[in-house]
């Protein structure tokens, strides 16, 4: 026999089928384009932005995302579940494609039919299976929504009316099946090929062919309308996401990591700064909104919001969508909430792991910008405080300028005022220039230095903090105005290798002072110090010590470095006992986004959390790369009551504690 | 209504201090300047006065030399309407008559009604400008405000006095008040204040032309007081410790002879 089947097979084929059939698809995908052009109306009142750049590459990225599922299946379970259930979805649209390109085009016009064979058994099989595997994980899916309900998943009435429907679509395909396979199948060898279909066709085969063939029409036509009604309902519920989230793919921010906008504060046309109000946002910000899937894995990461603190990046950005989308003149920042603003940390776990390539960390610096540059307004009087402080004497710390450089009176440093033949130019930072337990960190790290023959120079009084942290409050005129005196000054001394002991001067000074015109290599000390090490420059003697490893966020998230520091630590004999969530999952300090500069007073302590975190390793050592890191932790072990169980040290500490003398 | 107020430009006090060659200041290398923190209070009451009057022009004076324009543009920043900058090189060598004597001359044909200075500098300390300033121009003048109304020509403010005792006090205009710590959180510019502050009037003239009058003091010598004696932590196992300590003890007292 040959190994087919008749393509509308009972419902017939003339015009009372095709003609409501194609009618009411059409309208369908009419509905479907004209919801999302009243969407694009919404996006537009957002600003302009360029993000139709390098096409080819962002095409495809956005292809291999949603056909991979790279995005979604980071977090494993739900991951798993979507991802099944997006194949056999796709596939099923895949196979109706093919049915619709053999019954009216190719078989239509040229009587070429290709849906036979041993083609047909696999095509068989193929959808039979994806339908079956699409049903469980649509079970699991639900299951996991309505029945375990996990902390913070936000259910609405959509969530049920896309369950609801792509589960009546689907059993009433595998019913239009076996009905179908009841009359013309059973006992055939095709039945084999469709084993789902063949247990339906088997139940129902007692139902006599009238009463089947009825049945099937009937089911048949009840299918198609939910199918019509899946497509018309996309621009109107969650199903969107479909469409929205890969294409945000497309739209994504191709980097650098975390680069914020440089904004042109010399413009006599702009009348303000920093997002005030909605339309103050650009398109992609609004949009994002739409690509949101609420599926929360942004707010499980986030800092404050698990530390009972009010922001969470998802709220903020569907608020920012509830805003665009109902018109409201609601107030932005009272929408948004000026503690949840505040309270951010730029710690990018929400950005990272979000599959919608939403940009939650931006959004919120935007505001930050507006309420500073143009309110005068900060979190609180500290930071404020710490803002004159960084006016007056270049650190937000308040120590006088002139005393920068005092830290390296006794070692061996140049200072490039006195002597600027040097291999690399150390940005100590201010912590490391003022803050005393990260004075031993330049310490250590110069005396790595010399010990691998390195000739290290600093700039002393003529160093002012890279301006990250105000940077991030929202400080942009400060920012600059640091920047542009560290520029001017490292660029006099015609410097190429700039190192750093501070992820947040490295990222800065090595994205961020791109804009304002410095362009020269920025290494971070873990990276430093691995390649002395493997130039065989650096000897490290290997001695016990058991530890954890904190991944800052600046050095993880923000650029990537997950493997220097880890290296460095176990060629020192370090076994490293990974914490919980570490890596791209590294939980943070709490200092970033400026918020160093500010007391933590809302919800419970970030720092005291992350140092559980590190002593439930049972390690006794909590190594990090970062002074700010360093200095939460040294308050989280007092505040979590880990003193004399849990010692934060930097990376340098404990290599200086090795360091070999330099063999002859 | 027309407002003054008169602001010093002072080094950060965090900054390393060091006496000049001659003995009788510090020496000005390596300072970071600021304005006088108690004048950055009079600014922003200034201010809020202005806000509050609608059509009120408010002058921001500085004596010294030129580096003071700096600090006389965060107050343009902060809100006031025009700079006068009395240029000074030797400012540091006056004595509060002399301070105070030029402001008034500059002052004097100007008509202000109210005048806001801070009650004292962070570096001289004499506490004496705005109480001079009030004497030479015959105008009222309450010190250490801490709070401060305006009401129908009439201004009510509340001083605190020596063991945090308080004091409310009625005055007419024009009037000279010097203020506290407490009256106020001074405002952080905006950047299109900061903006258009660099394009507000900033007049400088020679103080000199103002110095009416004669200097009576001369500051002799200024110097750090002498250590005596310093505090010593001792640190390590608790046994150390203890010898440690009846060893000082020993050779240092004479409690346990």
């Amino acid at each position: 026999m040959e190994f087919t089947r008749e393509i509308y097979w009972n419902v017939g084929h003339g015009f009372l089928t095709l003609g409501p059939m194609y009618l009411l698809a059409f309208a369908a995908i009419g509905v479907l384009v004209y919801g999302f052009m009243q969407r694009m109306k919404v996006y537009r009142q957002g600003q302009a932005l360029n993000r139709t750049d390098q096409a080819g590459a962002r095409v495809g990225d956005a292809v291999k995302s949603a056909l991979l599922q790279t995005d979604v299946s980071r977090v494993k379970l739900p991951g798993l579940f979507h991802g099944l259930f997006f194949y056999g979805f796709f596939l099923l649209v895949i196979g109706t494609t093919l049915i619709f390109i053999q019954a009216d085009f190719t078989d239509l016009l040229f009587g070429i039919k290709f849906l036979k064979g041993n083609f047909y058994k696999i095509f068989s099989i193929t959808l039979d299976l994806a339908g079956l595997i699409a049903i469980v994980m649509l079970g699991a899916l639900l299951v996991r929504r309505y029945v375990f309900k996990p902390e913070g998943l936000e259910t609405k009435k959509d969530h049920g009316y896309m369950h609801a429907l792509m589960f009546v679509i689907l059993i009433t395909g595998f019913i239009i099946e076996g009905a179908r396979m009841a009359v013309t199948e059973l006992g055939t060898p095709l039945a084999g090929w469709s084993p789902v279909g063949l247990i339906v066709a088997q139940g129902m085969s007692g139902m006599g062919e009238e009463s089947l063939r009825l049945v099937h029409k009937l089911t048949w036509w009840f299918h198609f309308l939910l199918v019509i009604g899946f497509i018309v309902s996309i621009p109107y519920t969650q199903f969107r996401h479909i469409f929205t989230t890969s294409v945000n793919r497309f739209f994504a921010d191709r980097g650098p990591l975390g680069k914020l906008t440089t904004l042109d504060l010399e413009d006599e046309e702009a009348e303000s700064f920093g997002v005030a109000s909605l339309t103050d946002y650009t398109w992609k910000d609004i949009f994002d909104a739409d690509a949101c899937t609420l599926c929360k894995r942004c707010q499980d990461r986030c800092p404050a919001w698990t530390t009972d603190k009010p922001l969470s990046p998802m709220k903020i950005v569907n608020q920012i969508g509830e805003l665009a989308f109902n018109g409201s003149e609601d107030s932005l920042v009272d929408t948004l909430g000026k503690d949840a603003l505040w309270a951010c940390t730029t710690c990018r776990a929400c950005q990272d792991i979000c599959p919608a390539s939403i940009e939650h960390v931006s959004k919120i610096i935007d505001v930050r910008r507006s309420l500073v540059l143009m309110e005068g307004e900060f979190p609180g009087e500290e930071v404020m405080t710490a803002m004159e402080h960084t006016e007056v004497n270049g650190n937000p710390l308040g120590f006088g300028y002139a005393s920068r450089g005092e830290w390296a009176e006794e070692l061996d440093v140049a200072v490039l005022a006195e002597d600027s033949e040097v291999d690399i130019l150390y940005f100590v930072g201010c912590y490391g220039s003022f803050d005393k337990r990260n004075i031993k960190v330049a310490k250590s790290f110069v005396t790595l230095c010399k010990e691998a023959g390195v000739k290290v120079g600093i700039l002393g009084k003529e160093e002012k903090c890279c301006g990250e942290p105000m940077r991030k409050m929202g400080n942009e005129y400060l920012y600059q105005t640091m920047a542009m005196e560290n520029i001017e000054t490292i660029k006099n001394y015609g410097i190429t290798t700039v190192v750093t002991t501070c992820p947040h001067c490295f990222n800065t000074l090595k994205k961020d002072y791109q804009d304002l015109g410095l362009e020269i290599e920025v290494v971070p000390h873990a990276v430093y110090l691995e390649k002395l090490m493997n130039e065989g420059r650096l000897n490290i003697r290997s001695e016990e010590l058991n530890c954890t490893y904190h991944d800052s966020c600046y050095l993880g998230r923000h650029n990537d470095i997950y493997e220097a520091p880890r290296k460095v630590i176990s060629a020192a004999g370090g076994e490293i006992v990974e914490m919980e969530m570490s890596r791209d999952q590294a939980f943070c300090c709490s200092a970033g986004g400026g918020r160093i500069l500010a007391d933590e007073n809302i919800g419970t302590r970030i720092s005291v959390k992350r140092a559980k975190m590190a002593a439930a390793t049972g390690a006794p050592e909590l190594l990090s790369n970062c002074p700010f890191c360093l200095t939460m932790f040294e308050d989280g072990v007092k505040g979590a009551e880990l003193e004399g169980q849990l010692v934060p040290r930097d990376i340098a500490e404990i290599l200086a504690e090795r360091v070999e003398p330099e063999k002859a | 209504m027309k407002i003054l107020v008169c602001i010093k430009q002072v080094p950060d006090m965090e900054s390393k201090f060091k006496v000049n060659s001659e003995n009788t200041w510090y020496d000005s290398g390596d300072l970071a300047w600021r304005m006088n923190e108690y004048d950055e209070y009079a600014v922003e009451q200034a201010v809020q006065l202005k806000e509050q009057q609608g059509d009120a022009d408010l002058t921001v004076l500085c004596i010294g030399p030129d580096r003071v324009k700096e600090t006389m543009k965060k107050a343009l920043a902060m809100g006031c309407d025009r700079g006068a900058h009395l240029q000074d090189d030797e400012s540091h060598k006056r004595e509060p008559l002399e301070i105070a004597s030029i402001i008034a001359e500059y002052a004097r044909d100007k008509e202000f009604d109210v005048v806001f200075t801070g009650m004292q500098s962070q570096d001289r300390g004499s506490g004496q400008v705005g109480v001079l300033l009030g004497e030479i121009l015959d105008m009222s003048c309450v010190t250490t405000v801490i709070e401060f109304g305006f009401e129908a020509g009439e201004i009510k403010v509340k001083r605190e006095l020596e063991g945090g005792v308080k004091a409310k006090v009625k005055t007419t205009t024009p009037a000279v008040l010097t203020c506290q710590l407490g009256l106020n959180t001074p405002r952080y510019p905006t950047l299109p204040n900061i903006m258009k502050a660099k394009k507000k009037e900033l007049l400088s003239s020679p103080a000199a032309d103002l110095l009416k009058v004669d200097s009576r003091q001369n500051t002799q010598t200024m110097y750090f007081p002498e250590k005596k004696g310093v505090g010593l932590v001792l640190e390590g196992e608790i046994a150390d410790l203890t010898d440690e300590l009846i060893k000082i003890l020993k050779e240092k007292t004479g409690v346990l002879a």
